[in-house]
């Protein structure tokens, strides 16, 4: 069953088409990634899923019923959680009290009665505490322990990266759409991160959609592989099949250029390899009417 | 690791140390009322009147601490939903005589149906005469400070939808005219009725706003709401707009509703402080509600620590003593007493910089402000050499008190921007050492080992952060890692 699914779905900034025509879906279960160089629109998709930005065409559905139009806490609420690329962390507050952030929409009780600490409040929060730190258990010992209770400025990289991502998993989400996970990561880092997004779905049972520039770690985890360029999908599939594929590797590494020589005639067709490889159609042209 | 046992952050439920907190807090307010009753039997009554001034305006400055520190949003309207407060619970309140000495006087506006508006009046219509006896005013106070802060509450609803749309100095703008924009309607045609213009009206009893018991029990119910929505899920879920809004949305905290939900709670609390204030006053008036006031409790939280309650309040202890007991600074004093006064401050400030430089092992060096201090002094000895007459003289400085705070505040922003005590708070488990705070030393060496990419590096691959360009070539084979 299709968790998300994306149907042609438009973004522009001014003249600049972000999003241009993207469809895609995302199973229930799946890990998948999406890839493309800097500027492919790869943030503007997230951005577009998690309401931050409203589309100028297409559709988003989650579970079956579109969430184009709903405000970025509602979309929360119905079970999408992100990470951000540059970290946005609530620096100033503790480990623990950031992921209690997360969970704090689905309290049920007023603010009179949080006031007040009712019984009600209070079990809530208890249990609000218990999920915080599984959740953070997830990272190891690490995130453990006297770290709970740190605050986020003096943590590393890497820890403000597993807090983010516990964070997300603590908003009761389904789907979670984390952006650039392993950024700022050693390769040590990478290869636990690796792990921790597949037990994510295997034992947290989250479905995950991930952007990422490390390949090994996205050859790795990915069932599926999206790939975006110039706000355009140029390729989906396995791994394999997309890093395979002439239009990924044109839009990574950019086209041949047609000065080339004769043993590429076959893709720049209308050069003359008589002609030193220059395009040059008139002559060919030329000695054919003649 | 067997302390994981134990987790930290369960301390702050955990049921024994729960009770035991509560126990010390009991003894602590015991403690607190005996050292009051005792100040206010031992004390003369100017010290009574700096102890409820303390109470009255802490609970101004611990309300708009929720909004400038917790929500994180710069207000500066609190002199406005003070007014509200402090308005209604005036008009409410007023005896008797007051009213009549009003209505007679040929400069009132104010008219018989107005001036009827009483709690007494109130309270008769629905049948409860036994709440309208000289005996049971404390009951009539009570309603009225409670409606005082419900209007000014209304207010705050007002001031924070604009919150939703602007940010950063320009919400700050909007909530500061805001605020003059009350106290400015308040004296027009349209409200003269109710307020008596510019005039206002005395006659308001001083016999809350004066007392300790009263003033200090309403500022021990407002920190003690504030600070129990600090520490809930309803206070992270501020705080957390406070760091980075865009985050908490997208953690689900519907930020309209916590913004605006802050502004009211705020503006309650502010309403009530009005209602105090007016008391203390022993009257209502246009100018007791200047922006001067905003400002006095914006140095008391810069002062204090922002976002703390207990740095709040004790910014407030500074600021209210500067006001009650600063009347020295404000006396007239020879000009030769001045010029001690100063060579004395200039003297001093640059034995503390020598001091401070030589500490730090700096090399002593000539401050331009010493410079320009020493010319000034220079140029009064001139003077005073030319003309002998200038030494005679007298010098009154007025406001000085209010440069002796700003200037303190500027001190304050200079070498310690967080405040006093910062972000930290008053709580019995910092107060006896039991936070721990860093990691143990066996935990230290476990987390260098745990980010040691050289140590236990299995399965990783040699590269670190390789571009896509590097990786998406076909060339790499996929079974190579």
């Amino acid at each position: 069953m299709a968790m998300l699914e994306v149907e042609h779905l438009r973004k522009s900034f001014g003249g600049l088409t972000a999003t241009n025509d993207v469809s895609f879906r995302v199973n229930e279960g799946e890990i998948v990634s999406i890839i493309g160089p800097n500027g492919a629109g790869k943030s503007t998709i997230f951005n577009l899923v998690t309401g931050v930005y409203r589309p100028d065409g297409g559709d988003v559905r989650f579970q079956g019923a579109s969430i184009v139009g709903k405000s970025t806490n509602q979309i929360v609420g119905l079970g999408i959680a992100r990470t951000f690329q540059n970290l946005r962390l609530f620096t100033q507050m503790t480990v623990l009290e950031n992921v209690l952030v997360g969970q704090h929409h689905q309290l049920r009780s007023t603010w009179l009665s949080s006031v007040l600490r009712t019984p009600g409040y209070r079990r809530q929060e208890r249990a609000m505490r218990e999920a915080a730190t599984e959740k953070l258990a997830f990272f190891g010992p690490r995130l453990q322990s006297f770290r709970l209770n740190q605050p986020v400025y003096v943590l590393s990289y890497a820890n403000r990266r597993r807090t983010e991502m516990a964070r997300a998993m603590a908003t009761g989400a389904k789907l979670l759409l984390l952006d650039e996970p392993s950024a700022g990561m050693n390769p040590k880092e990478t290869a636990e991160i690796t792990q921790i997004i597949r037990r994510m779905r295997d034992e947290g049972g989250y479905t995950i959609l991930l952007v990422e520039h490390k390949m090994n770690l996205v050859g790795e985890i990915s069932d599926r592989v999206i790939v975006l360029d110039y706000g355009q999908k140029i390729a989906e599939g396995s791994y394999h099949d997309v890093v395979h594929d002439p239009l990924v590797i044109e839009a990574y590494l950019g086209k041949k250029a047609t000065v080339d020589r004769a043993e590429d005639g076959e893709v720049d067709g209308a050069s003359d390899p008589a002609d030193g490889g220059i395009a040059r159609p008139t002559v060919g042209e030329g000695v054919g009417d003649a | 690791m067997a302390r994981v046992a134990t987790p930290t952050a369960f301390d702050a439920i955990d049921p024994a140390r729960r009770l035991r907190n509560l126990a010390l807090t009991l003894a602590a307010i015991g403690v607190g009322v005996l050292v009051l009753w005792g100040l206010e039997s031992v004390g003369s009554a100017k010290l009574t009147q700096a102890l409820a001034l303390f109470a009255v305006w802490g609970v101004a400055t611990v309300s708009l601490n929720l909004i400038n520190g917790t929500l994180g949003i710069l207000s500066l309207g609190h002199h406005g939903f003070m007014l509200i407060g402090g308005y209604t619970t005036g008009l409410l309140i007023l005896d008797e005589a007051a009213r009549q000495r009003i209505l007679t006087s040929a400069r009132s506006t104010m008219t018989e149906q107005t001036l009827g508006i009483s709690v007494a009046n109130l309270l008769q219509s629905v049948g409860l005469d036994g709440l309208t006896t000289p005996e049971t005013l404390w009951a009539r106070y009570l309603i009225a400070i409670f409606l005082g802060g419900l209007l000014a509450a209304v207010a705050g609803l007002v001031v924070g939808i604009p919150s939703l749309r602007l940010r950063g100095d320009y919400l700050a703008i909007v909530t500061f005219g805001f605020g003059e924009i009350i106290r400015l309607t308040a004296s027009t045609r349209l409200f003269s009725a109710y307020t008596n213009g510019a005039l206002g009206f005395p006659g308001v009893t001083s016999e809350f706003g004066k007392s300790v018991w009263w003033t200090f029990g309403v500022l021990a119910f407002t920190v003690f709401v504030i600070s129990k929505l600090k520490y809930s899920s309803y206070g992270r879920a501020m705080q957390a707009i406070r760091e980075d809004e865009i985050a908490a949305q997208a953690m689900g905290v519907n930020v309209a509703y916590h913004k605006v939900l802050g502004f009211v709670i705020s503006a309650f609390f502010a309403g009530v402080a009005g209602g105090l204030w007016v008391s203390w006053l022993g009257g209502v008036r246009l100018d007791f509600f200047l922006f001067q006031l905003t400002f006095f409790f914006l140095v008391a939280i810069s002062a204090g620590g922002t976002g703390s309650i207990t740095g709040v309040l004790l910014g407030t202890a500074l600021v209210v003593f500067v006001r009650q007991y600063g009347d020295p600074l404000e006396e007239s004093y020879a000009i030769r007493t001045w010029l001690y006064l100063a060579a004395g401050v200039l003297a001093l400030a640059a034995a503390g910089a020598f001091a401070f430089r030589s500490l730090r092992r700096l090399r002593p060096r000539l401050h331009w402000g010493t410079l320009v201090l020493a010319g000034t002094a220079a140029l009064a000895a001139l003077v005073a050499a030319i003309d002998p007459a200038f030494l005679e003289g007298s010098f009154r400085g007025f406001g000085m008190r209010a440069i002796f705070l700003s200037v303190l505040l500027i001190v304050i922003m200079v070498f310690r921007p967080e405040g006093m005590i910062g972000r930290a708070e008053f709580s019995w488990a910092a107060l006896l050492r039991e936070q721990r705070t860093g990691p143990t030393d066996e935990e230290r060496a476990q987390d260098a080992w745990l980010s040691n990419p050289k140590l236990n590096a299995g399965g990783a691959g040699p590269r670190d952060d390789a571009g896509p360009p590097d990786d998406a070539g076909p060339a790499r084979d996929e079974g190579g890692r």
